[in-house]
């Protein structure tokens, strides 16, 4: 419940991505995740993430909520039909989770089961409605439930970058709050005048924007997310990971001044993804002055 | 071939009675055969419709047309004289043919007049049954000619799963368990060694899991 008081109270909250390991063996995914537990508020659980099969979000958020570690589960629409998901949410608040993050998930031809059926019997606006439907007591169904789940409920929300883009954003993020939405986790920012630009048009709106700060492991890991995605990594930061004698520390130096920066600027949160690196997770908090202790 | 039945009367009503000029636009293909929306359905609807636009006191035109197909552009082509004529178009083919006629007049407003449901067989008039999803890579050749993706109803590539009953299935009654007309089309090909072999996980990619699809020709390609 740290979360949802932190994000009530407006102080600035500090997620980390904890992906499970793909295999039974959970030592480093326990071990770094409890490495940071006095900073980081929640862990976020992603749901085989870049449809590379592993643990679930479920197993992994159970395993760190038994060792008293709050989660944020992802609910994905790609995996599970409408049966499945609201089964495994039931099975998530009963066993402890109080955060759940609902997402569509990467296509199955971007993973490594590219044979495998999607499922998406249920679209994200649907999923969103789906869980609101369950904290009123009913299932899809109709049927009334023996305990009704209560989750801090969070989404996904892009970083539009022309003026129609953010207007179109506004009214998806609109929706999503109309299902009972209350935090949003941004693609990784690197640059805040995007973000801050969409976000000045959502003032009054009861929400809390969380950005997310990549870890950045090479210059060419910088390449390819140039080539591919949005929003791009600034020259900037790949000339100085290339200049760096020690490429790691200045990989990890760059995460904690975004960081520091996203604090400084007033934003709700961060949601630190380190995809693969989460031992890197302490030096980061370090770097960006963030307390910490093991 | 694809086969439709037609939409409920008041469905098409609802979705046409504020316009004032309208095609019905019937296909010669597939649901003339399932007497869904060839042309005798075509002039069956657009009499409801008149029925329904004088009984409620409103002067609508309603058209009839019937293009040999509605998923090529060169069948579709013969309405470009006529469609400015009309606010709105319903189409009586399938799903293809109706976006493909949405498509070509992208300014006309085109409403579906019938459900498409499946890929089938007329095994009668009045009933038709699916026989095939079009997962973009057959293995009738290992199954008997029949095929337990379309007429399984757990779509089980390793069936049958046990709980058919004297050669119906477990969840309707009215299918054939098509793991038990497998089963016995290999008996009577001298084929059940077949039946034995273990199936792999099938791969989706080539249907419609894999996105939508295309198919690209080259030797046909000019």
């Amino acid at each position: 419940m740290q979360l949802q008081k932190k994000l009530a109270s407006g102080e600035f909250v500090i997620l980390a991505e904890m992906e499970p390991p793909k295999g039974t063996d959970v030592v480093a995914m326990v071990a770094n995740a409890a490495n940071v537990k006095r900073t980081v508020d929640a862990f976020v659980i992603p749901e085989m993430s870049n449809a590379v099969m592993k643990m679930s979000s479920l197993g992994g958020a159970l395993l760190l909520q038994s060792k008293g570690l709050e989660t944020v589960l992802q609910c994905c629409c790609r995996d599970r039909n409408r049966l499945a998901l609201q089964g495994d949410l039931l099975a998530a608040q009963a066993l402890g989770v109080p955060n759940v993050m609902a997402v569509s998930g990467e296509e199955i031809t971007h993973g490594d089961h590219h044979k495998a059926r999607a499922v998406n019997d249920l679209d994200l606006m649907e999923l969103l409605a789906a869980i609101q439907t369950l904290q009123k007591g009913r299932d899809l169904a109709g049927v009334d439930l023996q305990g009704a789940p209560s989750f801090l409920v969070g989404s996904t929300v892009k970083i539009p970058t022309s003026d129609a883009a953010r207007l179109d954003e506004v009214a998806e993020l609109d929706k999503k709050i109309a299902t009972g939405v209350k935090f949003f986790i941004t693609p990784p920012v690197y640059e805040t005048a995007a973000l801050e630009k969409f976000t000045s048009l959502l003032k009054g709106r009861p929400v809390s924007i969380i950005p997310t700060v990549l870890l950045l492991k090479s210059v060419g890991m910088a390449r390819y997310i140039n080539r591919l995605l949005e929003p791009k990594i600034p020259e900037d930061f790949i000339n100085r990971i290339q200049k760096a004698s020690d490429r790691v520390r200045e990989c990890v130096q760059i995460a904690a001044e975004i960081i520091t920066t996203l604090k400084n600027r007033g934003f709700n949160g961060v949601n630190i993804s380190t995809i693969g690196w989460e031992d890197k997770l302490p030096a980061i908090l370090a770097a960006a002055g963030l307390e910490f202790g093991g | 071939m694809i086969k439709a039945k037609p939409k409920p009367l008041e469905e098409i009503i609802d979705n046409v009675k504020d316009f004032n000029k309208l095609l019905i636009a019937g296909c010669d293909g597939c649901v003339t055969v399932c007497e869904a929306g060839g042309l005798k359905e075509v002039k069956i609807l657009a009499a409801a419709l008149r029925l329904y636009f004088t009984q409620a006191g409103k002067q609508v035109q309603v058209d009839e047309a019937s293009l040999t197909r509605q998923c090529e552009k060169e069948y579709l082509a013969q309405l470009s004289d006529r469609m400015d004529g009309y606010d709105a178009a319903v189409s009586l083919a399938c799903g293809v043919g109706a976006q493909y006629l949405a498509e070509m007049y992208n300014h006309k407003i085109v409403f579906p007049g019938v459900d498409t449901c499946f890929m089938g067989v007329n095994e009668e008039r009045g009933l038709y049954s699916e026989r095939c999803q079009a997962c973009g890579r057959c293995i009738l050749a290992e199954t008997g000619g029949i095929c337990p993706i379309a007429r399984c109803s757990k779509r089980m590539l390793n069936g049958p799963c046990g709980g058919s009953d004297k050669g119906k299935c477990e969840i309707n009654p009215d299918i054939p368990c098509a793991w038990e007309l497998i089963y016995e089309r290999l008996k009577t090909l001298g084929q059940l060694d077949r039946f034995e072999r273990p199936v792999e996980p099938k791969d989706w990619s080539t249907s419609r899991d894999g996105g939508p699809r295309k198919i690209v020709r080259e030797d046909l390609r000019i």
